[in-house]
C-alpha cells in the first residue's frame, strides 16, 4: 500500500479513497502537498549540483528541466546529495542547440562529487624524491578521491569560471576555443577547475588505471615526445596522494 | 545502550550552510547545533567544517532519510555512512524520524507517514534496533507533520512513539510544531496527544514555523514560532518538562540573529521551568 502511496506522489496514479482521511480537504489535496515536497526536494537537490546551468538558462527554464529530468529519473537514495548524476546525459538529449551545456554539467557533477569525496594524504615530494631510482619505476601512486576529468569539444572550464559568483557578468568566450580537458580537485576544501596538457591528461589516465609511475611515463613519451614528467608531477600534485 | 554527554538542556539552533561561516568566526552564545546527518555523509569539506563547528559546540546528527518504516529493505549503505559519521563526530544525539521513504525501489525524499498498526510496530521496530545496533547508541525517533491519516491505523502516532519505545529503548524527539500543524489540518486533540507520551522517554524539543497554503498548514520550517506554537511548547514543558529545543528553519532561512533571537526566546522558556 505504501507503493500506491509512491505512485500518487510521483503523479503516476491516484490514491484509493478508501485508504485514506483528511477531515478538513480532499485527499487529492494532500497528496499535493507531498507532490510538490517531493518535486521541490529533488529540484532543491539540481540547483544546488548544478548553480552554473542555472546560471546559464536562467532560473524558470533550469526548472522546465528538472520537471522533465524528476518526471524521468526516480531518486534512488535517501540521501539527496546523490541524485541529478545523469542531468548531463539529459540534457544532452534535450538541448541539441546549447551542445556545450551537457558537457558543462558533467563538469559540475564531478565539481558536486569532489566537494563531498573523502579525505586521503596528499603526495609528498620530499618522500618521493627519497625513492630509490630503482624503485622509481614500479611506483604507484594513488589518485586522490576528488580527482575528476572531464573533456569536451568546448572552452568548459572558462565557461565554468566565467559563471562562478562574483565574476564580471560582460565575458566573451569563443566556442570554437576548445576542446578543453578540465581537471576537478579539492584544495582546502574549495573545489578548483583548471584546463589540462593533453599529455599530462594521458600521464594522469594511466597512474588513475594503477599503472607503474615507469610504464605510464613511458607510454606518454611515446605519444607526446615533449612530456616533462616533474612539470607534470608539480601540476597535478594536488589530485595525487601518499 | 549508553549516549555519550547528553545535549546540554537548553535551546540549540538548526545549522545550515548559510550560516557555517558565521558560526565558526564569531562563536555565538548557543547550547548547541543540529544539523542533517545526510549533508555530511562521505567526509570531505562539509565534514571539516562540522568537525571545527564541533570544537565549540556539542552537536546532535538528525536524519531525514533513513526511512526506518520503508516496506524496502534498510539501505546498508546509508547506515555505514551515519556509522562513520557518528564515529568521527561524536554527538551528543542521534535523531531519525518516524517515517518512511522507498517503496518499490524508488525512494521520495520525504518524510511520509503510514498506517499505525500492529504489523507495523513490529516492522519498524526491527529496524530501529538493527539501526541501534549498528551505531552503539540509541536513536530519538521524531513525530511528523502529516497531512493525511490512513484508515487503517489502529491507534495514534503518540501510541505508536510510545509502544515503539518500551519495545526498542529509543526515545523521542517532540517536534511541537508538527503536533500543532497535526491539530489544525486533521483534528488531532494536542493535549492529549501530549498526555500519550511517556514523560521519561522525550528528550528532546523541536520548534518551528509552518505556512498557510488553501486553508492547509504545511510545515515549511520557513518562519518564526508562532504564538499558538509557544503555548503548546508551554503545555508540553508543564507536562513532560524541561529538555533541549530547537528551532529549525530550513527555508527562506534568514540572517542568523532572527535564529538567534528564538533560541533566546525558546531558552527563557527551559530556563524559566527549570528554575
Amino acid at each position: 500500500m505504501l507503493e500506491n502511496f509512491a505512485r500518487a506522489i510521483r503523479g503516476e496514479g491516484l490514491l484509493p479513497d478508501n485508504q485514506v482521511i483528511c477531515p478538513n480537504y480532499s485527499a487529492e489535496s494532500a497528496v499535493g502537498v507531498y507532490r510538490n515536497n517531493y518535486r521541490g526536494n529533488l529540484r532543491g537537490a539540481l540547483a544546488i549540483a548544478y548553480p552554473v546551468i542555472q546560471k546559464i538558462v536562467g532560473q524558470n527554464f533550469f526548472a522546465m528541466m528538472a520537471k522533465k529530468f524528476i518526471e524521468n529519473h526516480p531518486s534512488h537514495s535517501g540521501n539527496l546529495h546523490r541524485y541529478g548524476a545523469a542531468f548531463g546525459d539529459f540534457i544532452c538529449a534535450l538541448e541539441p542547440g546549447l551542445p556545450y551545456l551537457a558537457d558543462v554539467a558533467r563538469l559540475e557533477w564531478a565539481c558536486h562529487l569532489a566537494y563531498y569525496a573523502q579525505d586521503a594524504d596528499p603526495l609528498d615530494l620530499a618522500r618521493l624524491a627519497q625513492v630509490v631510482p630503482e624503485q622509481y619505476e614500479s611506483l604507484r601512486l594513488p589518485v586522490h578521491p576528488s580527482c575528476g576529468i572531464v573533456k569536451s569539444r568546448y572552452p568548459i572550464t572558462a565557461i565554468w569560471h566565467a559563471h562562478q559568483p562574483g565574476m564580471p557578468a560582460d565575458f566573451r568566450i569563443n566556442l570554437d576555443d576548445g576542446p578543453t580537458i578540465a581537471l576537478v580537485s579539492r584544495e582546502e576544501d574549495e573545489v578548483r577547475v583548471r584546463a589540462l596538457q593533453e599529455a599530462d591528461a594521458l600521464w594522469l589516465h594511466s597512474i588513475r588505471a594503477g599503472i607503474p609511475l615507469g610504464v605510464a611515463t613511458f607510454s606518454t613519451l611515446e605519444c607526446y615526445p615533449n612530456f616533462d614528467l616533474q612539470a607534470a608531477l608539480l601540476n597535478l600534485l594536488p589530485v595525487l596522494t601518499a | 545502550m549508553e549516549m555519550p554527554a547528553a545535549l546540554p538542556c537548553t535551546a540549540g539552533i538548526g545549522l545550515r550552510a548559510p550560516h557555517y561561516r558565521e558560526v565558526l568566526r564569531d562563536n555565538p552564545d548557543l547550547g548547541w547545533v543540529e544539523v542533517h546527518s545526510e549533508n555530511f555523509f562521505d567526509g570531505g569539506a562539509p565534514l571539516h567544517t562540522l568537525l571545527k563547528v564541533r570544537e565549540n559546540y556539542p552537536v546532535s546528527l538528525h536524519g531525514v532519510g533513513m526511512g526506518l518504516a520503508s516496506t524496502d529493505p534498510l539501505d546498508e549503505e546509508h547506515l555505514s555512512s551515519l556509522r562513520n559519521l557518528v564515529d568521527a563526530v561524536q554527538p551528543a544525539a542521534v535523531s531519525e524520524h518516524l517515517c518512511w521513504n522507498a517503496a518499490g525501489g524508488a525512494v521520495i525524499n520525504d518524510l511520509l507517514p503510514f498506517p499505525y498498526t500492529q504489523a507495523f510496530l513490529s516492522h519498524v521496530a526491527i529496524r530501529v534496533e538493527e539501526v541501534q545496533e549498528k551505531l552503539g547508541r540509541r536513536l530519538l525517533l521524531e513525530n511528523l507533520s502529516s497531512y493525511l491519516f490512513f484508515a487503517r491505523s489502529e491507534m495514534s502516532e503518540g501510541e505508536f512513539l510510545a509502544e515503539l519505545s518500551r519495545r526498542t529503548g529509543c526515545v523521542i524527539l517532540f517536534d511541537v510544531n508538527n503536533l500543532y500543524v497535526n491539530a489544525r489540518n486533521l483534528g488531532v486533540d494536542a493535549k492529549a496527544y501530549i498526555r500519550t507520551l511517556p514523560v521519561d522517554a522525550v528528550l528532546e524539543y523541536h520548534l518551528a514555523g509552518h505556512s498557510i497554503a488553501d486553508g492547509m498548514l504545511v510545515d515549511t520550517h520557513s518562519s518564526r514560532v508562532c504564538a499558538e506554537v509557544w503555548a503548546l511548547y508551554e503545555f508540553a514543558l508543564q507536562h513532560i518538562g524541561p529538555r533541549p529545543t530547537l528551532i529549525e528553519w530550513d527555508n527562506d532561512i534568514p540572517e542568523l540573529g532572527v535564529l538567534l533571537d528564538e533560541a533566546a526566546r525558546a531558552r527563557q522558556y527551559v530556563e524559566d521551568r527549570h528554575a
